[in-house]
């Protein structure tokens, strides 16, 4: 391995570097605030380690990673997004009784295995990845285990995982099996011109299920509520951005090395597995009463939206892939913010009628969910809008009419759902219940300044998102 | 330049009274007045310059500039008659709209006016946009606070009327964005560039599979927002839930949106295939009217009765555009501005009797002459402009689209002419159950309307108390009847101003 | 057929057989039992196939400790016929149908393909052996080996965090 190479992975290090650090200052005694500065301050260093090394980009590691400007966008959503949470968490963790410390040791380790999986080249790298990602995520999902729900969704997370983790592996062996390489762009050359065997649609068919697990597509979605539902807010939105991103990435770039849209019979899977998606997961979501749920069922339907982007298989395919998923997280990270700060000590702040009224009791919280959940809806004016038109555009673009017009179709009836929060947001209020002083006023200002920054973010996107689908496409080109 | 003006205004007028809440609560009212107030006189100014319109294919004004241009996206927005005189229809209801308000909007003033203006802009950017994109954007860009305006400050079954609102008008809208895309890829696929803008696309050629369905998408959107049988069931909701300045932009202007997105876009792109579905929209049209109509008869709701007399009006406007005569079209036009004019001051007079009785049921209304005959007068007035009363503008406009249609379908136009008896029929119901008949209720002291706009200051609470126009309310009224005499007399100058815009869609769809 | 052919067939069906068994004894001691029966067969396989080093980790790892691990917390428990989790027929039934039917499309798949001329190869290759795979490990993959280290510290904080008090 050269040192450009070494260099090249600095960012990782660093990233793996950080859950060391929190170790030791937990062997050290120090306390939480410390730990969360500390745990922000190496973030920053992973940004600023991700600057560093772009000049020598992109650096092929054989044959396990590469890491060119597909991986660095990706993995610059979900470092992002990591920060958002680590900020998130401490208002949350602090409050409740149970020693946040070791908290942030996973959080760094399932950052780790969401990056991991967006430089995987390899199987091997891809299944490491993968099951740090899910392994880190057990404990989190079960981190507050006196509550109700958590260990009951910690479980069944671990169970649907390890299984999926199984059908992963044998899809695995099949490939190898069919094409003697773990290697995707070294089975993308064995495949090349030739009809792809029995044995690797197989094995495919076995990854599909484990890739739609991780990002919970239909029909493999059946985890996503429970655990939504029970994860500690931060750890939802870990989840529903971070997680999934890594995941989506590598099955791009996995399908992007094995031609995988030039099938016409795998077209047809995916393109059914996103209509599946988009419309059960909206329909789910009508009824939902809890907030949680209902993100998660949004979340499905999103990832739908998204799997028409990656449905083309090109480079304005991956542009609107990558688009979307920071419009998604920026949107998602702010509404579970909202959640997050609005919880207390015994119970999330999941139920609808907490929200009741809350523009006029607490404005600036209202008006940041409110955007997010029009930015989740595709209005105008917010990010989301321009991510749903990026993706519509690429969709129409190739002439996938069919999935383009379900997504339009179903957007209409998830404007439903979202209103009904939006009109609860904005009903009349009831009387104001005492609210204890907060414990830490510096970090509820900071976390208030967060949202604020991702509610001006979203609004920007929406009005101006050209520079950031320059600054997309340049990084594309570092290939 | 005036157009960028005219949208900022609306824009910062909106963020600055949503502001102003946290300074000051009267200071908001005035940001609002004079927000729509500098406008009026803009758009004014506006008109006094280019009220002859412009030459054949010419526009105005026209002003572009790049927007996003990764996706070729500009911010282009131009000016013709066409758009001239629904400006100045939109700033003139503005300040009405402001001005209706004033007293009604008693909690979350800021945010009230924030979002009424916003929706004023929103309209304006309909009305001037020529990027597809944009227009599309503004589309939206008016839905959303018209929502609010709709959720937070309606009446009872509020929240039901605004999400039927916005899903219906959304659902139109995302099936337009689709037609929107797929004219793009296939401008692109013909000339090799991509471009949302609308001058450039209206030279394209499109098979007549792929134009009829492109034009579907158009359609659906602008025939939900119009509203056209069978998808006006929004709208009697969506207005008798609103509060009273709501009520009046969605009838004045938010209809009309509608009506222009099919005359700018829809016939100008796709002649051949209006042409096509001619005979089938004017059929529609002719439901509409008479349908309309029959269930306005039938209300015992006034506002509700209002609304849908408005579908029964906006039956006309699909009557006169798919005649595509030229009479017809300034029928249309003229329709578009009278119906705005009528329309809203019939909603602005059913907020002042709401702010009164507290009831919109007619049931409980009754011989409300006596007790504020200054209003009744005007009503009466406004009435006979909705049936159709020579000397009024409504006149003129239905006569137009009736003259032009019969040349196309004497038949239809037959039936269509039959909704005009039923207009009288339900006007002079509604007068006779509102402001005629025995008292229900009980009046207060009669005194000069001047003072009675103080007086009502210190007893506004007091229940089901008849008294009679204040001068703010007073001079609502009086403003719409003067314009809606003035179009009714001397109509030349706005048909003048349109001439060209007409000609141009007459020469684009005469095979 | 030689005597490695006819290990292999035994040794399969033992594999498959007590598999089953795991998935349908009453009770989990017997089920634990019966995974160890498992390991013991794929061990013999691994062997087998030259791979020696393998087959002997796996018994070690698997059979020697995670299984006499699972014994014991079983049997701490205590779980009596109570206690057992009473599933419904129709859950049986619908479990029994989805597992048969990606049985069924796994074979139909499987026999279609030009594996059939592919026998097994007993006894020879190198890739088991512990020099081999030391060096595999040590030199091309010495990253992911690195990055399993990692795997195990998020096991082991999850197992301490989950578990502590």
């Amino acid at each position: 391995m050269s040192n450009e190479q070494l260099l090249a992975l600095l960012p990782f290090m660093v990233l793996a570097g950080a859950s060391i650090v929190v170790i030791l200052m937990i062997a050290a005694r120090l306390s939480h605030t410390a730990i969360q500065v500390a745990g922000f301050l190496m973030l920053c260093f992973t940004v600023l380690a991700m600057g560093y090394v772009r000049d020598i980009l992109p650096q092929e590691i054989l044959p396990l990673f590469i890491i060119d400007g597909f991986a660095a966008l990706y993995t610059g959503v979900i470092i992002f997004s990591v920060g958002v949470v680590g900020l998130l968490s401490y208002i949350y963790f602090e409050e409740r009784e149970e020693n946040p410390k070791e908290y942030y040791i996973l959080l760094f380790l399932a950052t780790l295995g969401a990056a991991v999986l967006t430089i995987s080249r390899h199987f091997v790298s891809l299944f490491l990845g993968l099951e740090i990602l899910s392994v880190s995520l057990y404990a989190l999902i079960a981190y507050l285990r006196n509550r109700n729900n958590a260990i009951e969704s910690g479980l069944k997370y671990l169970i649907l995982a390890a299984l999926t983790s199984a059908f992963l592996l044998l899809g695995m062996a099949l490939f190898y099996m069919e094409t003697g390489s773990m290697e995707f762009n070294a089975i993308g050359q064995k495949l090349a011109g030739s009809d792809p065997g029995v044995l690797f649609k197989l094995g495919l068919a076995l990854m599909v299920v484990a890739i739609g697990f991780k990002l919970a597509l239909v029909p493999f979605h059946l985890w996503a509520a429970d655990v939504y539902q029970g994860a500690p807010a931060p750890v939802t939105a870990f989840i529903a951005t971070a997680s999934k991103v890594g995941v989506f990435a590598v099955l791009m770039r996995f399908s992007l090395a094995v031609n995988l849209q030039q099938s016409e019979f795998l077209l047809n899977v995916f393109s059914g597995i996103a209509i599946a998606s988009m419309i059960l997961g909206n329909i789910l979501a009508l009824r939902q009463q809890n907030i949680k749920r209902l993100l998660a069922y949004s979340s499905i339907a999103h990832l739908g939206y998204l799997i028409v982007a990656f449905l083309p298989g090109t480079r304005e395919g991956i542009e609107a892939s990558v688009f979307y998923l920071f419009a998604y997280a920026i949107t998602i990270l702010s509404a579970f913010g909202i959640v997050t700060i609005l919880s207390t000590r015994m119970k999330d702040a999941e139920d609808l009628s907490v929200y009741r009224g809350l523009f006029w009791r607490k404005p600036l919280l209202a008006a940041v969910l409110a955007v997010s959940l029009f930015s989740l809806a595709g209005i105008p004016l917010t990010a989301g809008f321009f991510a749903k038109f990026i993706v519509l555009l690429t969709g129409a673009n190739y002439n996938l009419w069919l999935p383009v017009i379900v997504l339009v179709l179903t957007s209409v009836i998830g404007l439903y759902y979202y209103l009904r929060i939006i009109s609860t947001l904005f009903a009349s209020a009831p009387a104001a219940e005492p609210r204890h002083k907060p414990l830490h006023p510096f970090f509820h200002f900071v976390t208030y300044a967060t949202l604020f920054v991702l509610m001006v973010m979203i609004c920007v996107l929406g009005v101006f998102p050209g520079p950031a689908i320059e600054g997309i496409r340049q990084f594309l080109m570092i290939r | 330049m005036t157009l960028i003006w005219i949208i900022a205004i609306f824009f910062a007028g909106g963020l600055l009274c949503w502001a102003a809440q946290f300074v000051n609560r009267v200071l908001i009212k005035w940001i609002a007045l004079i927000a729509a107030v500098a406008n009026l006189a803009l758009v004014g100014a506006a008109y006094a310059e280019y009220r002859n319109g412009s030459a054949p294919g010419d526009w105005l004004i026209d002003y572009t500039v790049n927007w996003i241009p990764s996706f070729a996206i500009k911010f282009h927005i131009a000016l013709d008659g066409l758009s001239l005189v629904l400006l100045l229809l939109t700033a003139f209801l503005g300040v009405l709209a402001v001005l209706c308000s004033w007293k009604e909007i008693k909690e979350r003033v800021g945010f009230y006016y924030f979002n009424l203006l916003w929706t004023l802009a929103g309209i304006t950017g309909v009305f001037v946009a020529m990027d597809l994109f944009l227009f599309y954007f503004f589309w939206e860009v008016m839905i959303v606070p018209m929502y609010f305006l709709i959720a937070i400050w309606g009446d009872s079954n509020r929240r039901y009327a605004s999400y039927k609102f916005f899903i219906f008008t959304q659902a139109g809208g995302l099936l337009m964005l689709v037609s929107i895309l797929a004219l793009f890829f296939i401008n692109h696929a013909n000339t090799g560039n991509y471009t949302f803008d609308f001058f450039e696309l209206q030279n394209i050629t499109l098979s007549v599979a792929e134009g009829r369905w492109i034009m579907l998408g158009f359609l659906v959107a602008f025939v939900i927002k119009l509203p056209a049988v069978p998808f006006h069931s929004w709208l009697p909701d969506a207005h008798s839930e609103a509060p009273t300045a709501g009520s009046l932009i969605l009838a004045g202007l938010l209809l009309k949106t509608g009506a222009y997105g099919i005359m700018r876009f829809v016939i100008t792109l796709f002649p051949q295939n209006s042409a096509e579905i001619a005979q089938w929209a004017m059929l529609v049209g002719v439901i509409g009217i008479i349908y309309g109509a029959m269930l306005a008869f039938a209300q015992n709701d006034l506002k509700r009765f209002i609304a849908y007399t408005s579908v029964s009006h906006m039956g006309f406007i699909l009557l006169g555009v798919y005649s595509f005569r030229e009479m017809a079209f300034d029928g249309v036009v003229m329709q578009m501005l009278t119906h705005g004019i009528s329309t809203g001051a019939l909603f602005a007079m059913a907020g002042m009797i709401k702010e009164r009785l507290h009831t919109r049921e007619m049931g409980n209304m009754g011989g409300l002459w006596t007790g504020m005959p200054l209003m009744g007068g005007l009503a009466l007035l406004f009435a006979m402009a909705s049936l159709g009363l020579p000397m009024m503008g409504n006149f003129i406009a239905e006569f137009l689209i009736l003259v032009g249609a019969y040349e196309v379908n004497p038949t239809l136009t037959i039936i269509a002419s039959i909704g005009l008896v039923f207009a009288a029929l339900y006007s002079l119901r509604m007068m006779q159950r509102v402001f005629f008949g025995p008292r229900t209720t009980p009046d207060r002291h009669p005194e000069p309307f001047l003072r009675q706009g103080e007086l009502r200051e210190g007893s506004a609470h007091s229940a089901s108390a008849v008294y009679d126009l204040s001068a703010r309310e007073f001079t609502i009224l009086i403003s719409l009847s003067v314009a809606i005499v003035i179009l009714g007399l001397f109509p030349q100058p706005v048909l003048d101003s349109v001439n060209t815009v007409v000609q141009s869609l007459i020469q684009k769809n005469t095979p | 057929m030689n005597v490695s052919d006819i290990l292999f067939y035994f040794l399969s069906a033992l594999a498959i057989g007590s598999a089953i068994l795991v998935v349908i004894s009453r009770s989990p001691i017997y089920s634990v039992l019966w995974l160890i029966v498992t390991f013991f067969a794929i061990s013999g396989h691994y062997i087998m196939m030259n791979a020696q080093f393998l087959g002997i980790v796996n018994l070690i790892v698997y059979a020697g400790a995670i299984m006499v691990l699972f014994l014991f917390v079983i049997m701490l428990i205590n779980l009596n016929t109570d206690a057992k989790p009473q599933k419904g027929k129709w859950l049986r039934l619908a479990g029994t149908v989805a597992g048969g039917c990606l049985l069924l499309v796994l074979v139909a798949a499987l026999k279609n393909t030009e594996v059939k001329g592919m026998g097994v190869q007993v006894g020879t290759g190198d890739i088991g052996l512990i020099n081999q795979l030391g060096k595999a490990l040590f030199t091309e993959y010495v990253v992911p080996f690195e990055i399993s280290s990692i795997l195990f510290l998020s096991a082991m904080v999850g197992a301490v965090v989950i578990g502590k008090k």
